[in-house]
């Protein structure tokens, strides 16, 4: 037995070991309280935030992308709808019932079964849409709409995809779209103060971008802001129901200044060869034609494409993808010469009454080199307007051989020659105008007299696009005061305004008179395109040689094989005297200007001028 | 009447502070576990049901005189480790632990039992031992402890088993355990943790040790329960979100509403004016049995109240902590108030125990 004093300290120690167990959960406890305040009272906007983000979930809605249209309000590329069936699956239980059920009127393969079944059960889980068949048809539509009662969960669903109404027509214009990459998307989404998310789609084809052309160019403008549509989600990310819908705005639409009519004619008189026509507008510089040949159909593209067929277009030896009219390179040939003329005359070497002998050929002083015209024994006595009309190599020639390089050069630049002539083409080549110190990097060699003579005939190094030659013929057709090309004129652009110190008007209108003559005049070197059409155009035609030959025998040789014939090419403008359309035509291995890009020519300005 | 009321204080052995105070609190834990359980009305009349029986049981218990548990101990905890030896044997396996007991009517979570049974024992073997509790008792009720403990760490129910650890050394400790000797085997323990981390915790237990200094490492993982809990509480604010409007129980962000993470449910649903109000009532019940453990008749009773009481201050400070995030996840229901058959009946019996040696007195000094 435990005698008292023992009780009585046995007592006061338990009493003290006690509360100090006590005190010591009693300090737990208050910081146990005090992580509770902080929790629910210091941090709690940032809990509040974060309980209100694990609760819902936002989607993106896609936006449409604008319609865009021809100068005359023709629909060149819409928003196709597509139609599909598809099933919210939350209250279903057994999809096998509603499947034979839906059968009976809509035919589902196999494989479309096997599908359904196999995303079922997950997206009934998370309640997500499904979709049980894609693009009905309008009879199908029909028979489910009169049976649509029956299935409360089933509903009809538009999905767009994008449609060229001409996917042949504006493939290297318009151009195509494709799907974004994720930096694409990061990208766009960022712009727009979006973040990556789960997506409610519009189009079928997913997420697309411009990927070329005004498609490409215009794609900030076409393409719209996306929606958000948010929703109230479980833990399992399940949907539970819709809170807030902020729609999508739909990209703006553009009009373009093509013109339907004429692209046609331009794609249907080009029949499948290498070749490439550009008009515009000259009055504001409008691209209102513009076709490469041979083309590709931008829906196949856009939609898909079969590994196969894709092939097939890249291995082609006419090159399909290439865009012939912003990136081609052909020498300007003859086509140069009413600028060589030009220059003559801003330099003071000649004027309208100057003659020179021409044998036919041009003897180089410096070495004796010889240069040949093109027709044997020469054109005789002849003075610049002749020289254009009947194109005599030995005058310009020599008019090139009295010119120096660095100013030739300058003076054709302001013609659009090596330099940028379109503020919105899809990746524009700037073809070549020569400058010695060009040659020097390229070939390691010096600059010859006789390479400006070369130049005189647009010969040689120099080469540009059909644009750029669209543009130099738009450039003569004002007299040097021109817009730089577009295909939407939503902007102010100043004029390219050419300035001269001996170049008067009298010059500029015998320019285009001696241009006439090259139709016109019975020597004319385009004489054959006067009976296709009733009003007056300036042109003048060129023949690109790929291979330099002496005599036209040795040319006979060479032309059986296709790819060596001459480029046939022509730049022309019309109506005349007040000319509203420029155009140019390259036709590869076309052999003759005159008479082969010339109809097509011709054909394009009489669409333009017709549908005026 | 008077004559009635007296027979009665004299017969019935009743403590009203405790058994309002518990009432009350398993009053709000049905209102509760009918919000954290989605609305399910049938596990809200399941634990009504349990509750009922708890309070009933708990009337029983407090009947006999302290001397029945004092010369019984020995025969409850023989009993109690007989059950948890069973349970090893033939248990229940759920989520790979086998910690059940199947009756047929009822499933027993038999460490529940031995959680009242040690420190009873213990108090009923310490009680007369001179002061201080000389080496030979003191390594003896350590291997007793330590063996239970880790009888129970094996189902594995790691949470129990912390309990009925501390449970055990609070005792000890109350029973006059030398402070030289506390010092020397604290000493030891902090230096063998390492040893502990590697040879006794499962790779799950060492993981959630690891999420708690770190949760955001593994957010859907381990991390993801007191990530979600910490929302859920946070979110509550000052006032809370309103009786069944908590969006991160109702939504399924927060795992085990019903048992473990009650106390977030709770905290989103009422805020922090909510958490004080519930927390005062645990504070109000603690301090009764405080004051009750005072003026407890002998050494005996005072150490089996103090015991009992602090192995509820434990499992409701353990409960809190871990939801809060201050300690790793272990498992550990909030008494009273998570749903639960032998984890609840546990401490309505260890109540029991508490107001017996609180009413009874002395028949000498009558």
């Amino acid at each position: 037995m435990i005698d008292i004093n023992e009780r009585y300290s046995e007592k006061r120690n338990f009493f003290k070991r006690l509360l100090f167990v006590y005190i010591f959960f009693g300090i737990l406890f208050l910081y146990l309280i005090y992580k509770t305040f902080s929790l629910q009272v210091s941090s709690f906007t940032d809990y509040e935030l974060a309980s209100l983000e694990n609760k819902t979930r936002e989607f993106l809605v896609q936006p449409r992308r604008g319609i865009i249209y021809d100068r005359n309000g023709k629909i060149i590329v819409n928003n196709k709808p597509s139609y599909n069936l598809i099933l919210s699956p939350e209250r279903v239980d057994d999809i096998n019932i509603l499947i034979s059920a839906i059968k009976e009127f809509i035919n589902l393969s196999d494989a479309e079964i096997k599908n359904i079944n196999d995303s079922f059960p997950n997206k009934k889980k998370l309640n997500r849409e499904v979709v049980i068949k894609r693009n009905l048809t309008e009879e199908e539509i029909a028979r489910f709409e009169v049976r649509n009662y029956k299935f409360p969960n089933v509903q009809i669903a538009e999905r767009y995809s994008r449609e060229n109404l001409y996917p042949y027509l504006f493939s290297h214009s318009i151009g195509y779209v494709g799907n974004l990459d994720e930096d694409e998307l990061r990208e766009i989404l960022l712009s727009q103060g979006l973040k990556s998310s789960e997506t409610i789609f519009t189009y079928s084809g997913g997420f697309l971008n411009g990927k070329t052309g005004v498609e490409y160019i215009y794609d900030e403008k076409l393409r719209g802001s996306f929606g958000k549509k948010i929703y109230e989600v479980d833990a399992s990310g399940r949907l539970l129901e819709e809170q807030q819908l902020i729609p999508a705005i739909d990209g703006e639409n553009i009009i373009t200044s093509l013109d339907l009519p004429s692209q046609k004619v331009a794609y249907d008189k080009l029949n499948f060869r290498r070749g490439a026509v550009v008009a515009v507008d000259i009055n504001n510089g409008a691209i209102v034609t513009y076709v490469s040949s041979p083309s590709f159909s931008v829906n196949k593209i856009a939609n898909g494409l079969s590994q196969k067929e894709f092939n097939e277009l890249i291995n082609d030896d006419n090159k399909p993808f290439f865009d012939r009219a912003a990136q081609g390179r052909y020498s300007p040939a003859s086509t140069i010469k009413p600028a060589i003329a030009l220059f003559g005359i801003e330099e003071d070497i000649l004027d309208w009454d100057f003659t020179i002998q021409d044998p036919g050929f041009f003897v180089l002083p410096e070495d004796g080199r010889i240069y040949r015209g093109w027709k044997k024994g020469g054109h005789g006595e002849i003075n610049l307007k002749d020289a254009i009309i009947e194109s005599s190599n030995t005058f310009f020639f020599s008019l090139a051989y009295k010119t120096e390089i660095e100013e030739l050069r300058d003076h054709l630049s302001n013609f659009g020659f090596g330099t940028n002539v379109c503020i919105d083409c899809f990746m524009p080549d700037d073809g070549l105008l020569p400058s010695p110190r060009w040659k020097m990097n390229t070939h390691n060699f010096g600059w010859f007299k006789g390479d400006t003579v070369n130049m005189g005939v647009g010969q040689g190094y120099i080469n540009a696009t059909p644009l750029q030659l669209a543009y130099y013929s738009a450039f003569l057709a004002t007299k040097g005061n021109l817009n730089k090309f577009s295909f939407v004129q939503d902007k102010d652009i100043d004029k390219d305004i050419f300035i001269s110190n001996n170049i008067n008007d009298t010059d500029w209108d015998n320019i285009h008179d001696s241009m006439i003559g090259v139709i016109e005049n019975p020597k004319g070197t385009a004489g054959r395109l006067k009976t296709l059409k009733d009003y007056v155009i300036a042109a003048k035609s060129g023949t690109v040689e790929l291979v330099s030959t002496e005599t036209k025998e040795d040319y006979k040789i060479i032309r059986e094989e296709e790819g060596k014939r001459d480029h046939a090419i022509i730049i022309a403008f019309a109506p005349m005297p007040n000319p509203k359309y420029a155009v140019s035509v390259v036709i590869e291995n076309g052999e003759s200007g005159g008479s082969v890009a010339g109809p097509v020519a011709v054909a394009v300005l009489n669409s333009l001028i017709e549908n005026d | 009447m008077i004559n009635i009321r007296n027979l009665l204080r004299d017969k019935i052995y009743i403590d009203q502070y405790l058994f309002i105070s518990i009432t009350l609190l398993s009053v709000m834990g049905l209102i509760f576990l009918y919000s954290a359980s989605q609305g399910n009305i049938e596990t809200v009349i399941k634990q009504s049901f349990f509750v009922m029986f708890g309070l009933f049981l708990m009337f029983i218990v407090s009947q006999p005189d302290p001397d029945f548990y004092k010369n019984n101990a020995v025969i409850f905890i023989i009993f109690s480790i007989i059950l948890v030896l069973l349970t090893l044997f033939f248990g229940k396996e759920v989520n790979g632990a086998k910690r059940w007991l199947d009756l047929g009517v009822f499933t027993l979570q038999t460490s529940e039992i031995i959680k009242v049974a040690l420190p009873l024992f213990l108090a009923a073997y310490l009680y007369d031992k001179p002061l201080p509790i000389n080496l030979f008792n003191t390594f003896t009720t350590l291997v007793l402890i330590l063996l239970i403990a880790n009888l129970v760490r094996i189902q594995p129910d790691l949470g129990t088993s912390l309990v009925i650890l501390i449970a055990g050394l609070y005792i000890l400790f109350l029973a006059g355990l030398s402070w030289r000797f506390i010092g020397i085997s604290t000493g030891f323990f902090i230096l063998s943790l390492p040893f502990i981390w590697n040879n006794f915790l499962e790779p799950f237990q060492r993981q959630r040790i690891l999420t708690l200094f770190d949760p955001n490492a593994d957010p859907f993982g381990s991390g993801w329960n007191i990530t979600q809990s910490k929302i859920a509480i946070g979110s509550g604010g000052i006032q809370g979100k309103g009786y069944q409007m908590g969006s991160q129980a109702h939504l399924d962000f927060l795992p085990e509403t019903e048992t473990d993470f009650i106390f977030s449910v709770i905290a989103e649903e009422f805020g922090f004016i909510g958490v004080c109000v519930l927390l005062s009532v645990f504070l109000f019940i603690l301090l009764r049995c405080l004051f009750l453990a005072f003026n407890a008749r002998d050494r005996f009773c005072r150490l089996t109240i103090g015991g009992l009481s602090l192995l509820f201050l434990s499992t409701v400070f353990i409960n809190l902590s871990m939801v809060v995030g201050i300690i790793p996840v272990v498992g550990m229901p909030l008494p009273f108030i998570s749903k639960g058959g032998s984890s609840l009946l546990s401490f309505y019996i260890a109540f029991g125990i508490i107001i017996s040696m609180a009413t009874h007195k002395k028949l000498m000094q009558k």
